[in-house]
């Protein structure tokens, strides 16, 4: 127990958290990223399975899904 | 699996370093042969047991004169073995001087199997010899009351119970002293009645809704004078015996999720014969006072979305929740009027912004302030015999200290665990903070957490998804560059 976290919360007002993306947007920032890694993935599967192409389409696909997973399972209610 | 497998283990380095405030133990043994030492006097004392609600809440205001020839700072106060079970919510306050701070408190056991158990009240500093000090001293006691009668039909008026000692306990000597004992109502059927001293014939005076034992003469320690009361408690003896309250955190999200899960009780007098639904159907429509419990009010924080209430057999449509500017209150029916004897297990949810509830301290830094209890607003009281609270922080978090003004006697354990639950890997940083015999008095005691969550650590879930990805399109080249077909040759 720290008796002095009390003080450190009053301290710290006019300092409440922001998300980087708020609850409104999540879902249109989240959709949006999901279409974007669909659309490069299947640019990437359907003619392009190149050594060049993988950094070219599958990282930024990998980069899209990866944060537009994360805000689609927030815009649904489940937070993580 | 395995790619996700593969990539939790390299960015595993990022270490789970959470540090716990030790739990403090409210209970220490003395050895057998311990008896309080008769430093102290109590020169006046007033004991105000209060019995509006479903629970019995003490006051004991003593004025304490030192006795002995050197400084003493530990105050005794005896209780059964039974009550020390169902005592909680100890606080104790200097009343001449709220500066002073609530003072120390905690159970002490003389032998395991004792029935005599004390409770060591440390003055925070050491009472002068002949030097007095006021103190107000204030519990509770759960499971406090017997129905009496034990079944009435379901129509009937309840009525309650409850013994006690007309003199206040006490390991010292009562120089003079005075018990009062507040009802819900003037209708009290039942009462001890013993003879009175001077002026008053007979002990106690009844005045509205209270009974005044008192006031008595030197009484030496450990005298008693056993009495019993019986009242009108026409109200629903509610009783939570688990409450498991969780927190979750989501910076993600910047969400901040609650969910409670009650095993609710009722504790008053069982019906004498089968519950008649046409009976209590048609009653409704003149709104009878009841001892049947048929509607629960939580007043949420401003703020709170999108609740839920399910039991176990699934949602239950019967609840309202009114949210505007100025309140958001959630007001849900059991699926049965819960009668004495009854069970109603359930559970409800909401979310709220996390701006309402968390502040950032610096960089990696953050700091968490929530209601320790947000249960129940009910005119007549609920208990709450074993609480777990869970803060279920990002995964990743670390450096977690907390602390909570729910009095330090009643926390029993608290631990940092790691709770998995969607898109986690190496699980989430959790503090479970375990209490006992709470009541609604300390719904709005704060619960203050800090905790730090480094960058790596916030971006993991990404990074895990962008990791698997990566591999799949790598594996898909791979693959699709592999020639498989039969050679011409």
């Amino acid at each position: 127990m720290d008796s002095s976290l009390h003080e450190v919360w009053q301290t710290a007002s006019g300092r409440a958290f922001v998300p980087t993306i708020g609850k409104d947007s999540q879902f249109y920032v989240g959709f949006t990223l999901v279409l974007i890694a669909l659309g490069l993935t299947g640019a990437f599967a359907l003619n392009a399975r190149s050594f060049a192409n993988l950094p070219l389409l599958g990282f930024p696909a990998s980069l899209a899904l990866a944060f537009g997973a994360v805000y689609m399972f927030c815009a649904v209610g489940v937070y993580v | 699996m395995k790619t996700s497998a593969v990539f939790s283990a390299v960015l595993s380095f990022v270490t789970l370093a959470s540090t716990s405030s030790a739990a403090s133990s409210s209970r220490t043994d003395l050895p057998s042969t311990f008896t309080p030492p008769q430093v102290f006097k109590n020169a006046n004392l007033v004991h105000v047991i209060s019995l509006e609600k479903n629970y019995v809440k003490e006051n004991i205001n003593v004025v304490i004169e030192n006795i002995d020839k050197a400084p003493q700072q530990d105050y005794f106060l005896p209780f059964t073995a039974d009550q020390i079970s169902r005592l909680g919510g100890v606080e104790v306050k200097d009343r001449k001087d709220a500066s002073a701070g609530p003072f120390g408190a905690e159970v002490v056991g003389v032998d395991p199997k004792s029935d005599l158990q004390y409770l060591r009240i440390r003055l925070p500093t050491p009472l002068k010899p002949s030097a007095q000090q006021t103190i107000g001293i204030t519990f509770y006691f759960l499971k406090a009351y017997n129905p009496l009668p034990a079944s009435i039909k379901q129509e009937d008026t309840q009525f309650l119970s409850y013994s006690f000692s007309a003199y206040c306990p006490s390991v010292y000597t009562t120089s003079k002293q005075k018990t009062e004992v507040k009802f819900p109502s003037a209708t009290v059927p039942d009462f001890t009645k013993l003879p009175g001293s001077g002026e008053v014939k007979e002990f106690p005076q009844k005045q509205g809704s209270k009974l005044t034992y008192g006031p008595f003469d030197e009484k030496p320690a450990g005298a008693l004078e056993p009495v019993q009361v019986r009242f009108e408690f026409n109200k629903p003896v509610t009783h939570v015996a688990r409450l498991e309250r969780d927190i979750e955190i989501s910076h993600w999200g910047g969400n901040v999720a609650f969910e409670e899960r009650y095993t609710m009780f009722h504790r008053g007098a069982n019906l004498s014969s089968l519950f008649n639904r046409v009976k209590w159907a048609q009653s409704q429509y003149y709104q009878p006072a009841t001892h049947a419990l048929k509607e629960i009010k939580f007043p949420l924080r401003i703020g709170s979305a999108d609740p839920y209430y399910t039991d176990v057999i699934g949602n239950v449509s019967t609840s309202r929740f009114r949210s505007n500017k100025r309140e958001a209150l959630l007001e849900i029916k059991p699926r049965y009027p819960l009668f004495g004897g009854w069970k109603y297990p359930f559970t409800i949810g909401w979310n709220s912004d996390a701006k309402n509830f968390l502040r950032t301290l610096s960089g990696n830094a953050y700091i968490l302030n929530v209601p320790f209890l947000e249960g129940p607003k009910q005119p007549e009281g609920v208990e709450y015999e074993q609480v777990e609270v869970r803060v279920i922080l990002p995964e990743g978090a670390e450096n977690v200290k907390y602390s909570t003004t729910v009095p330090v006697s009643s926390i029993t354990d608290a631990d940092v665990v790691i709770h998995k639950t969607f898109l986690d890997t190496i699980g989430r940083t959790a503090l479970v903070i375990k209490a006992r015999n709470l009541v609604d008095d300390f719904r709005e005691r704060e619960l203050v957490v800090s905790y730090e969550v480094p960058l790596l650590a916030s971006l993991r879930k990404p990074l895990i998804i962008f990791g698997s990805a990566v591999a799949l399109f790598v594996a898909t080249y791979i693959l699709g560059s592999l020639d498989f077909r039969f050679s011409s040759k």
